[in-house]
């Protein structure tokens, strides 16, 4: 046996060799029966100056976990795909998920108000669902006499009270940021923006409406 | 030298398919292991069978290691909870504690003889023990020296050097050459090795 291959052998064993001699020695020490041995009996060598009480210096482990595995299928290609699966598909499918319900909502609420008419939509948590699935068309002479059900705003205070539904939808998004790509989040509100005139984040009332308050 | 490189090497490998660095690894480790085990359990036999199913439990787990720690730091703890399960469910397990017609305890017994099964262990490590007893006895002091601080001391090469004053080169080839003097002494009273290795290769 040549004497640097052993001497190799003695530094990994203690963890001392080089990475890259690493690479090449456990090469060989995985198939060479002889180099194998060697390192079992600096092993127990170890074992036996560390005097380990009640341990038995035999291979009786090594030698039916040899046997088990054997019989095991190879781990080759199971590591790197099922990890790349943990890490980054499991996120990303949330992602899109959140995405794809956030994007069917907003179509849907639009898709549920009568051409012409301006949804709307208090904050959604205080909402109960039959409200919002259910919206009424408020007679254009009376806006109040539909009562709390309507969430249609009448014609006349159209003009002036437009920003409503902008500025929940905008909230929305944005209290439900933590779901959706900082892209997707930066369109949405702007196209929220862009489709509604008036100012975000504020709800002009209409002087019609003040006057039906009264 | 990369802490670990040899261990993250044989994982590697394993991880590609090669079994037999599994072998390596687990030759490496059984000792250690079951010595970590039998805090959790006194019967040697039962420790060993303990430190088997978690190297089998690693082995299965290996494709998820991905070397944030160091590969014994893992495998320490699959063999904890291991042994921790193994006590559980042996105290679960009315068998074990039964009292036998005699009116004694039958756990130790099974215990004796689970050990009875294997007395030439018990003989061999005997053997072994005064072998390399006598082999380090027998060795010049420096190389002594070098190996004990690294076998029993657990010091790395480095800090062996700092405590001999001595290059780093020269504690490796010191504890290469106590190791070789040692297991000269082992091969000459096992007739070429302890033999063993040989059949997992």
């Amino acid at each position: 046996m040549n004497e640097e291959l052993d001497s190799q052998l003695s530094a990994m064993f203690d963890d001392e060799l080089a990475a890259a001699e690493c690479e090449l020695l456990a090469r060989r020490l995985s198939r060479d029966g002889e180099l194998k041995a060697r390192w079992e009996r600096y092993a127990v060598i170890a074992a036996a100056i560390r005097a380990e009480r009640g341990v038995r210096l035999n291979a009786r482990v090594a030698r039916r976990v040899s046997v088990i595995v054997g019989s095991e299928p190879a781990l080759a290609g199971q590591s790197t795909p099922r990890r790349i699966a943990g890490r980054w598909l499991r996120p990303a499918a949330g992602l899109g998920l959140a995405a794809g319900v956030a994007a069917v909502s907003i179509l849907w609420l639009r898709a549920q108000a009568p051409p012409g008419a301006v949804v709307a939509t208090p904050p959604l948590a205080a909402v109960p669902a039959a409200r919002v699935t259910a919206p009424a068309v408020a007679p254009a002479a009376s806006p109040r006499a539909s009562g709390p059900d309507s969430y249609v705003l009448p014609p006349a205070a159209r003009g002036a009270a437009a920003v409503v539904p902008a500025t929940e939808l905008a909230n929305y998004v944005v209290a439900h940021s933590m779901f959706s790509s900082p892209v997707a989040r930066r369109n949405l509100l702007s196209a929220f923006m862009s489709s509604e005139p008036g100012d975000a984040g504020t709800i002009p009332v209409s002087t019609d409406a003040k006057s039906n308050a009264r | 030298m990369g802490a670990d490189a040899s261990d993250l090497s044989l994982v590697r490998r394993v991880q590609r398919g090669d079994k037999g660095a599994f072998d390596a690894l687990v030759l490496k480790y059984q000792h250690k292991l079951v010595k970590l085990v039998m805090r959790y359990v006194r019967n040697p036999a039962e420790a060993e069978d303990i430190a088997q199913e978690a190297f089998i439990k690693a082995y299965r787990a290996l494709p998820q290691f991905r070397g944030d720690s160091a590969f014994y730091t893992w495998l320490y703890r699959i063999a904890i909870n291991t042994a921790k399960n193994a006590v559980v469910s042996r105290d679960r397990s009315p068998i074990e504690y039964n009292i036998d017609r005699n009116g004694e305890e039958s756990y130790d017994m099974q215990g004796r003889m689970k050990d009875s099964e294997t007395p030439e262990a018990l003989v061999l490590t005997d053997e072994i023990r005064s072998i390399v007893n006598a082999a380090i006895d027998a060795l010049p002091e420096d190389l002594r020296t070098a190996i004990v601080l690294r076998e029993l001391e657990g010091l790395s090469y480095e800090e062996i050097a700092a405590a001999m004053d001595c290059p780093v080169g020269t504690v490796r080839s010191r504890i290469f050459r106590a190791r070789e003097a040692i297991d000269r002494r082992l091969r000459e009273v096992f007739e070429g090795g302890l033999g063993r290795a040989e059949e997992l290769g």
